[in-house]
């Protein structure tokens, strides 16, 4: 029963059961600790049946009754088919409570095996370490800043801190393409001037954050790309270049048609018109260099161009500027008259300067107006050639014709020959054309087959592909989730203590079943004995009433006859009966000390069951009871 | 330990004996170690071993140990993951090269594990410097009280009521220097019963956190 019991309690800590150190056999349980033992074990199994019921036992005696009925109700309920009422958690008797425990422990759900399978998610690991240190900060004693030692710094010092500040940073490789692509002047800029990262961000501070958050986003940015190629890119049944190179011409053409939409010249704005001839050179050299080239070099293009027509005018305006100051006459005047006439010169230079700006602006206007006419013109012009060229032919005709004319008939005869003549040649030509043509429309049809075939085994081998890449995708992942398990049943075995218990079980277990074969065999050893024995004894008594008769049969005749055989008949017949009460007697015995051994036995049960305890406890209950009731009484008397 | 494919090459050419021998490799490591650890790094690359190597490679390569670090230290990644993860880098390199070239990248990655894991001051250094990008709330360190009877206002002649000024004294550890504060205010006696409901909460969640 030891093993038994310590299995029980082992099994009951694990449950939650504060059971004592010192306590080693379910004799030793009190009403207190069965209540709890069972009531963790339900609560377990069944929390909604158990979490109604509380672990520890109530001090009045009504309520302690109410808690061993509900509990009693509950262990009926999960099936326990033994004998329970609420004498067996408040007068306990160690077989009952024996039983009952180990039925409960048996249906106690075998978590772990269930857990074991699935692997801990990122998050669960995270929240294991996570609790982890806020134990092991926890278990750390607070201490004012004072007295701290470097033990502490690091979880009660608040130390220094500073926010996430990532700044973009300059590396020495791009992202997308191949390094060869790089122009002369980025390469020399990355040899030469690009500072390392470390040195690139303000403050040094802000380097790891920086150099993480890069490469968070570049990881993003791989994955983005690998879901998109994936999904769309690989049905398009492009090399990867290709498809990216397509995917920025059909971007640009969609950042043109938008710009070029919100950039047609409204005539109701005069401010606007100058950005909206920006906008459009712009659109122009977008669209000129969108064949080659980045979008980088095509907006320095653009601000070298904007630059340049900005810079102009006051370059302008400068030289005109230098120009009057040499024409200034060098005559010696009063300051007011200086002043007043520096006055006038600049009045008369701005009112200049504007009316050049304002002819600036008109002759640009007919320059473009000049160019507009010229392209028409030279549009004009082409079409006119065009037509010019399609009369000199038509004229070129009619004068053969009628050159022909004086000699008419035997032209027409000649006419009609060469007429007929091509007739012919014209259907010969369409039947070689038809011999021709059979064999290669039948080509074209077979090509044609042979492509679709083709087209379908390429689709086939593109799902195939797919196929094999979701395939790949899955198999990768699996293997990372299996080795994530892996590490973690491996810490976790790590962490384990090392108990011996299951190995001394398995060994005590076989021992058991060991002892039991040995006491089997016995036991038939004892049971063929016997009935050996009652053999025996059946043949003996046999034997004994078969002598007996005979000797009987013997000595009645004799005895007829002779007086002393008479006398000796009656001995034999005396003989007789005592032995067989001799007999009867000894079988009397045996019966009754079997008996005496069945009440021993009966005694020692009765014993086990505390009943004399019990008694006690029960009349003190009883006193409890009446105490409380008659409490009441007074109560509501008082009341 | 997920590594993006500017760092895995930066990282295989950092294991290219061609452009790295052994002592320009551990000069690089702990270029970058001190890089990173300290706050002075205008001239992080001027050191004469590296002279000869392309500036070029030799800044890729340097980003890309750096952000390894940063990773591995931020991953927590102990001594196999990161071996691992090196030896997968190595792959393509181990093709390419001859046998003998091998052992000295190999060594190389050894020497890189160990200023890594073995050499536990500069773990530890990583994780305080990354431990301090946060945002850290004030900590109270000391509390003092006083009881405030309110007897009469200007409006009413009879209040009666107490309240509690209480103030607390927090280090504060925000923007890189600490300091010590006080911070007072006055409450009622069920908002005084709400914050210490409120801390007692605070104390229970943190406790059910341990027990996950």
């Amino acid at each position: 029963m030891e093993e038994v019991d310590k299995i029980l309690i082992h099994s009951l800590r694990q449950t939650g059961t504060d059971i004592g150190e010192d306590v080693e056999s379910v004799k030793q349980f009190s009403s207190e600790l069965i209540v709890e033992a069972v009531v963790r074990c339900l609560r377990v199994i069944d929390p909604a049946l158990g979490n109604g019921l509380s672990p520890s036992l109530p001090p009045g005696m009504s309520a302690r009754f109410r808690l061993g009925m509900s509990l009693a109700q509950a262990c009926q309920d999960l099936g326990y088919k033994g004998e329970i009422g609420y004498q067996t958690f408040l007068y306990s008797n160690e077989p009952e409570i024996r039983s009952l425990l180990m039925f409960l422990v048996e249906k106690l759900p075998r978590e772990s095996a269930e857990t074991s399978d699935q692997p801990a998610g990122k998050s669960v690991l995270l929240q294991k370490a996570i609790a982890a240190q806020i134990k092991a900060q926890l278990a750390l004693p607070w201490l004012p800043p004072s007295c701290r030692l470097p033990l502490h710094y690091k979880t009660q010092t608040p130390g220094p801190s500073y926010s996430f500040h990532a700044q973009p940073l300059s590396v020495p490789y791009s992202l997308k393409g191949s390094s060869k692509k790089q122009p002369k002047e980025v390469r020399e800029y990355y040899r030469d001037y690009l500072l390392p990262v470390t040195a690139q961000p303000s403050q040094p501070i802000s380097v790891p954050a920086s150099l993480l958050e890069n490469h968070a986003s570049e990881l993003s940015a791989a994955q983005e790309w690998e879901n998109e190629w994936n999904s769309q890119g690989l049905l398009t049944r492009l090399t990867p270049e290709e498809y990216r190179s397509r995917k920025r011409a059909r971007l640009q053409k969609r950042i043109e048609e938008q710009l070029r939409s919100t950039a047609q010249p409204r005539p109701d704005s005069h401010s606007a018109t100058r950005s909206t001839s920006d906008l459009a050179e712009f659109l122009n050299s977008f669209g000129g260099t969108s064949a080659g080239g980045n979008v980088l070099t095509k907006g320095t293009r653009f601000t070298h161009t904007e630059k340049f027509t900005f810079t102009q005018e006051p370059e302008k305006a400068a030289q005109q500027m230098a120009a009057a100051a040499n024409s200034l006459p060098s005559s010696h005047q009063s300051e007011e008259d200086l002043k007043a006439q520096q006055q006038e010169e600049i009045s008369g230079l701005q009112q200049q300067l504007q009316q050049l700006s304002v002819q600036i602006e008109e002759v640009g206007g007919e320059m473009r107006q000049l160019t507009v006419s010229i392209s028409q013109v030279s549009d004009e012009l082409k079409q006119r050639e065009v037509r010019n060229t399609e009369k000199e032919d038509s004229v070129r005709v009619k004068k053969q014709t009628i050159d022909l004319l004086p000699d008419a008939e035997n032209n027409l005869v000649k006419l009609q020959s060469l007429v007929e003549s091509s007739a012919k040649r014209v259907v010969h030509l369409a039947s070689q054309w038809e011999k021709h043509r059979g064999p290669l429309i039948d080509e074209h049809r077979r090509l044609k087959e042979l492509c679709s075939n083709k087209e379908m085994e390429s689709s086939r081998m593109l799902s195939e592909i797919k196929d094999l890449h979701d395939k790949i995708r899955q198999s990768a992942d699996e293997a990372k989730k299996k080795e994530g398990l892996y590490k973690q049943l491996i810490t976790e075995y790590e962490t384990l203590p090392k108990d011996v218990s299951r190995s001394a079980y398995t060994m005590r277990i076989l021992e058991i079943v060991g002892n039991i074969k040995k006491q089997k065999e016995e036991i038939t050893k004892i049971l063929s004995d016997t009935k050996e024995l009652q053999k025996e004894i059946n043949g003996l008594t046999g034997k004994l009433d078969r002598t007996f008769a005979v000797t009987d049969e013997l000595v009645f005749k004799d005895a007829k006859k002779d007086e002393s055989v008479r006398k000796s008949y009656k001995y034999l017949a005396a003989l007789h009966e005592n032995c067989t009460q001799l007999i009867q007697t000894i079988e009397d015995t045996g019966t009754i000390m079997r008996e005496i051994r069945d009440l021993e036995e009966q005694i020692e049960t009765e014993y086990g069951k505390k009943t004399v305890s019990n008694l006690e406890k029960i009349l003190e209950d009883y006193k409890a009871i009446r105490q409380e009731n008659s409490a009441l009484a007074a109560k509501i008397r008082e009341g | 330990m997920e590594l993006s494919e500017s760092v895995l090459k930066g990282l295989q050419a950092l294991g290219d004996p061609v452009n790295f021998d052994m002592n320009k490799f551990t000069t690089l490591s702990e270029l970058a170690f001190r890089g990173l650890l300290s706050s002075e790094s205008e001239a992080v690359l001027d050191h004469p071993d590296l002279k000869q190597i392309d500036p070029i490679v030799l800044k890729h390569c340097h980003i890309a140990l750096t952000t390894f670090i940063l990773e591995s230290v931020k991953q927590n990644a102990d001594k196999s993951t990161v071996s691992s993860c090196l030896e997968d880098v190595r792959f393509d390199t181990e093709r390419a090269d001859a046998l003998c070239t091998l052992y000295q990248v190999k060594y190389g990655y050894l020497k890189l594990i160990f200023q890594l894991c073995s050499l536990k001051q500069n773990k530890t250094d990583l994780e305080n410097l990354l431990s301090s990008i946060d945002k850290c709330p004030p900590h109270i360190t000391d509390v003092s009280w006083r009881l405030e009877y309110c007897m009469k206002n200007a409006h009413v002649h009879k209040v009666n009521q107490p309240s509690y000024l209480i103030s607390f004294s927090v280090e504060n550890g925000d923007n890189g220097r600490s300091s010590e504060e006080e911070l007072n205010f006055s409450c009622t006696m069920e908002q005084l019963q709400d914050l210490v409901g409120k801390m007692k909460d605070a104390a229970k969640s943190i406790e059910k956190a341990m027990q996950l």
